[in-house]
C-alpha cells in the first residue's frame, strides 16, 4: 500500500479492487455490509498476527494447507458468532460467511505474510498495513451496503442483534430497486471507483 | 427443476461471477479466459470440488449434525487433493492436459471453486444435480469472462471518460451483462417451450 505525500493512504478496495466481487454480491444492505466487513477485517488481522508465529514451527511444504485451514477456522468461528448474534444476518450472508476463508483480503494477507520479515519493503509493519487495509475494507463494505439500501429501497437495516434486525424506513417507495441486485451493485461500484479516482486526481492537482 | 433448467439457471440467472460475485472480473493479461484449456480447467475443478464437498456434506457431516464444518473439511482434504491432481496434470508434459493442469492449479485456492462447491452442496441438490450445476457454473463463469474480455478489447479503442477507464468500465459492463442474464432462467425456458 502506498502512502501519499500528505499522509493519505489510498483505499485498496476502490483503487486495487481487493475482494471486490464477493463484496458486491454480499453487501446488499447496511447490516450485511457491516457484518461482512467486520468478518473480513477480523480474519485478515488475525491471520496477519498468527501466521508469522506459525512460520517458524511449520515446514515449508505444509505452510499453505495449514494457513488455509487456519483461515477457514477463523471464518467458521466468526460465522458461529454471527449466527448467535443475529440468525437473520447470518442467513442473509449465506455462503459468504464460510467464503471469508478465501476472501481477497485474507488471501492478500496470506501472500503478504509469506515473507519472513515483519516489515514490508517500505519499512512499515505488515500487521499495521493489514490493519489499515482491513479498516478500509470494512468502511467500504458498510458504505456500499448503506448506499445500495438507501438509494435502492429507501430503508436502512441496522446491524442489531436478534431474530429480525431493526429497519428504518426513509420513504414509502423503492426509488431504484435494481441497486440491491448484483447488477446494480456492479454499476454503483463502477461509479464509486470513478468518483474516487476523480477525487484523487483533483486532490493531486490541488497539492501540486 | 429439470437438468436443462439447472444448466440454464446456473449459466445465466445464477451466474457464478455476475450473480454470486465469485472469482474476479478478468483483468487484461497473459491468462486467456477464452482458451479451451481455461474452459476445461474451470469445468473440471468446479465439478470435482463440488462432487467432493457434496459427498462430505450430505453423506458424512449432515447425518452427524456437523454440516457447518464443511468448509473446514473441504480446506483440509479437497484442496490438497485438487492441488495434487492439477500439478500432476501440469507435469504430465502432454499439450492440452498440461495447460489444463496449470490453469487448474491457479484456480483451486479461490472464491470461485469454494463458492460453487458450497452452493452445490448447500442447495439441496442430488449428486447428479450438483454435478450438473457445478459444471454449468464453470461454463457460466467462462462465458462471462469471455464476454468481459471481448468488451475490454473494444473499450481499449473507445473514447471512455478518464475516471471510467479500466476497471470502472469493466464493472459497468459486468453490471449490464448481469442485468441481461437475470432474465434467462428455468422459467424463461419453460415459457419459451410453451
Amino acid at each position: 500500500m502506498r502512502e501519499g505525500r500528505d499522509g493519505f493512504v489510498p483505499n485498496p478496495i476502490l483503487a486495487g479492487l481487493v475482494g471486490i466481487c464477493p463484496l458486491i454480491a454480499a453487501s446488499r444492505n447496511l447490516a450485511v455490509g457491516v457484518v461482512y466487513g467486520i468478518g473480513a477485517a477480523l480474519c485478515a488481522i488475525a491471520l496477519a498476527a498468527i501466521v508469522p508465529l506459525l512460520r517458524s514451527v511449520i515446514s515449508d511444504r505444509f505452510q499453505v494447507p495449514v494457513m488455509l485451514a487456519l483461515s477457514s477456522a477463523l471464518a467458521l468461528a466468526y460465522g458461529f458468532c454471527v449466527q448467535i448474534y443475529s440468525p437473520a444476518i447470518a442467513a442473509d450472508l449465506w455462503i459468504y460467511l464460510p467464503l471469508l476463508t478465501v476472501s481477497g483480503l485474507s488471501l492478500s494477507t496470506l501472500r503478504r505474510s509469506s515473507s519472513p520479515s515483519r516489515f514490508s519493503p517500505d519499512g512499515k509493519s505488515r500487521l499495521g498495513a493489514v490493519a489499515i487495509e482491513s479498516l478500509m475494507f470494512f468502511v467500504t463494505a458498510a458504505f456500499v451496503g448503506a448506499l445500495r439500501e438507501i438509494i435502492g429501497l429507501a430503508t436502512l437495516t441496522l446491524p442489531s442483534p436478534g431474530m429480525l434486525p431493526e429497519r428504518v424506513t426513509i420513504a414509502d417507495f423503492a426509488p431504484l430497486r435494481i441497486l440491491v441486485s448484483p447488477s446494480g451493485g456492479f454499476i454503483l461500484l463502477a461509479f464509486l471507483i470513478a468518483a474516487y479516482r476523480a477525487l484523487i486526481h483533483t486532490g493531486g492537482r490541488n497539492l501540486q | 427443476m429439470s437438468y436443462l433448467g439447472t444448466i440454464v439457471t446456473s449459466v445465466f440467472a445464477s451466474n457464478a461471477l455476475l450473480t454470486y460475485g465469485l472469482g474476479s472480473v478478468p483483468e487484461p493479461g497473459p491468462s486467456r479466459p477464452g482458451s479451451l484449456a481455461s474452459a476445461l480447467a474451470l469445468v473440471c475443478v468446479n465439478a470435482l470440488a463440488s462432487v467432493f464437498l457434496w459427498g462430505v456434506h450430505s453423506l458424512v457431516l449432515y447425518p452427524l449434525g456437523l454440516a457447518s464444518l464443511d468448509v473446514l473439511i473441504f480446506t483440509l482434504l479437497a484442496v490438497p487433493i485438487l492441488k495434487f491432481l492439477s500439478r500432476a496434470a501440469s507435469l504430465s508434459g502432454k499439450g492440452l492436459l498440461s495447460r489444463v493442469g496449470a490453469q487448474a492449479d491457479d484456480l483451486v485456492i479461490g472464491s470461485l471453486v469454494f463458492g460453487v462447491a458450497l452452493i452445490s452442496s448447500r442447495s439441496g441438490y442430488t449428486l447428479p444435480e450438483a454435478l450438473t450445476a457445478s459444471f454449468a457454473s464453470g461454463m457460466g463463469y467462462w462465458l462471462a469472462s469471455c464476454l468481459l474480455e471481448s468488451i475490454h478489447e473494444r473499450l481499449e479503442l473507445s473514447d471512455v471518460p478518464g475516471p471510467f477507464k479500466g476497471s470502472p468500465a469493466m464493472l459497468m459492463s459486468a453490471g449490464l451483462i448481469a442485468l441481461a442474464f437475470m432474465g434467462i432462467d428455468a422459467a424463461f425456458i419453460q415459457g419459451m417451450a410453451g
